[in-house]
């Protein structure tokens, strides 16, 4: 399931507290998509006991925030069977290195994004993706064209 | 080094760290388990030394009546080429996995009836790149990211979205079919007779069964587009390859279009180019009667009975074979060699210890499109496939 602020926004108390800070409950929850904020900083959450099962709820939920990379990425081993289809389409690796990865041999740069290592897909430096950083922009070509959805995005 | 895991024949596969880079989880595999469940040598079940097990061999082929080479598809050319000269010397048949394979495809390329191209030139120009019957994902992992529809070519310079155009045909959605998407297309087929047959209406500008107009028309825009066919394709046109050939043809009177066969072992195509030059066969070849017939494939021989003894190399029959072929292995003697213990050489009577080709041993390999390339072994070994089958050629 997608993991969007609305959806976290509906699990938590909606009262506007102000206590973590933030004006709004769902300026928090877009805050905790980003990673910003914590849920621990949501304190009625934790107080209160009408909240309980709304916080395991929210706790399930958040739970690939942690495998989650700083861009949203999430790479499933288990399904990757090293095509290296992601790293020849990625524009970062295409425009860094068009004799390498460009025209679909394996990365001849030192930092790529991806690498295929012992057949599977391998984060090395994620720093050099287009959607880290502030000027961010949410590319998924490496998703969309995943044959087996080995990687996923936190947004879906 | 170069991988052998299958006829993609990477040669961008490193090993650094203790890691082995760029090759895929089939390369990978094949290239970090290579020591694991080693072939002794044996005769009659008792392991003895190699000399012993080559002298056993060289006895047996020799006093055989019937016998047959198989396999040899995952060696090199240079002991292909021997093991065409042992036949010749016994008189005997020869034949690979390509007579139940992609072995009519690649005849067809050899005897000039199907244009065909290399993948380098596929890379650079290619526009319209149709997935006839195969499903590379399991078969050659890294086919289109390294080959086809996602590198830029020298002039295929704006990417897969812009450039190229995907056809992915099968009677199923396979997982490439999932990555036909924005300029792509997906033909799900029942019977593949009926979608040349609609290929050649939309030609006439006639329609049928299957839209394929749009696709004739993609191909019409680009100078460079190729058709990979891999099993799908070959057991759908049920035997009848000439509409196919004829198909190819009348499209290339409007757009040129290439056929690379895809889908096989490392060396599948090697064996069947050394087996042309020196008898003008791909496969199934009979020295005795001098000529190739489907008759003579080790399957049909099988189940004909028609052999007594079978020198079988780099290959597990009776893990790959069906059972009314397998079933009589047991009846006939058999000498294996193979770098590893498989099911065959369990009830083998001569067991020969091989090399892996790529691996432990150099030499040349074909590539899928008929490329040569020559192997870079990253250990050695004292004996390899070249080396066993010269000695029982002298032993002859």
């Amino acid at each position: 399931m997608p993991l969007t602020p609305m959806e976290i926004y509906k699990l938590l108390p909606k009262t506007n507290c102000k206590k973590c800070g933030e004006q709004t409950c769902m300026s928090f929850a877009f805050k905790l998509i980003n990673r910003e904020k914590k849920l621990e900083d949501c304190k009625p959450l934790f107080e209160d006991k009408r909240y309980e099962l709304q916080l395991k709820k929210l706790q399930e939920m958040l739970k690939p925030l942690a495998e989650a990379t700083e861009t949203g990425l999430i790479v499933r081993s288990e399904k990757c069977n090293g095509c290296g289809n992601c790293i020849v389409v990625c524009p970062v690796h295409v425009e860094k290195d068009p004799h390498g990865a460009g025209i679909g041999k394996g990365p001849s740069i030192p930092d790529p994004i991806y690498r295929i290592e012992n057949g599977k897909l391998v984060i090395l430096n994620m720093h050099a993706c287009r959607r880290y950083g502030k000027n961010r922009i949410l590319c998924v070509v490496c998703r969309e064209n995943c044959p087996t959805d080995a990687i996923s995005f936190l947004e879906g | 080094m170069i991988c052998t895991g299958c006829s993609c024949l990477c040669d961008d596969v490193e090993i650094a760290e203790g890691k082995i880079l760029n090759a895929c989880e089939r390369g990978y595999r094949h290239i970090s388990k290579y020591m694991e469940n080693r072939a002794k040598p044996a005769v009659e079940g008792k392991e003895v030394d190699l000399d012993r097990a080559i002298e056993a061999a060289i006895e047996m082929l020799k006093s055989a009546k019937n016998p047959a080479i198989y396999g040899l598809d995952t060696s090199t050319v240079e002991a292909q080429k021997t093991a065409v000269k042992i036949a010749k010397k016994l008189n005997c048949y020869i034949d690979d996995n390509s007579s139940f394979c992609l072995g009519e495809f690649v005849e067809a390329i050899l005897r000039k009836e199907l244009p065909s191209s290399t993948l380098e030139d596929v890379r650079d120009k290619a526009y319209v790149i149709v997935y006839w019957g195969t499903n590379p994902y399991h078969s050659l992992p890294r086919h289109l990211s390294r080959y086809s529809y996602y590198p830029r070519g020298a002039k295929r310079q704006r990417g897969y979205d812009e450039d190229r155009y995907l056809v992915v045909i099968d009677i199923r959605k396979t997982e490439i079919a999932k990555l036909a998407k924005k300029n792509a297309k997906f033909i799900k087929v029942e019977n593949d007779l009926e979608l040349v047959d609609s290929f050649m209406k939309a030609l006439d500008g006639k329609a049928g069964k299957y839209d394929v107009a749009g696709v004739l028309r993609e191909m019409k825009k680009a100078d460079f587009n190729v058709v990979f066919g891999g099993l799908g394709l070959k057991y759908g046109l049920r035997g009848n390859f000439k509409a196919f050939i004829e198909l190819l043809r009348n499209i290339n009177k409007f757009a040129p279009l290439y056929f690379i066969p895809s889908g096989f072992h490392a060396n599948m195509r090697g064996f069947n180019e050394t087996l042309f030059e020196a008898v003008n066969a791909v496969n199934s070849y009979s020295f005795s009667s001098a000529s190739s017939s489907p008759e003579f494939a080790f399957t049909e021989l099988l189940k004909r009975e028609k052999i007594d003894t079978a020198l079988i190399v780099g290959t597990d029959p009776i893990a790959s074979l069906p059972y009314e072929a397998s079933s009589k292995l047991p009846k006939i003697k058999k000498i294996v060699v193979d770098p590893r213990k498989t099911l065959t050489s369990r009830i083998a009577e001569v067991v020969i210890p091989s090399a892996f080709s790529g691996i432990e041993s150099g030499g040349e390999m074909v590539r899928s499109d008929g490329v040569r390339i020559k192997l870079k072994p990253i250990a050695s070994s004292e004996f390899d496939d070249v080396y066993v089958l010269k000695r029982i050629l002298e032993g002859l």
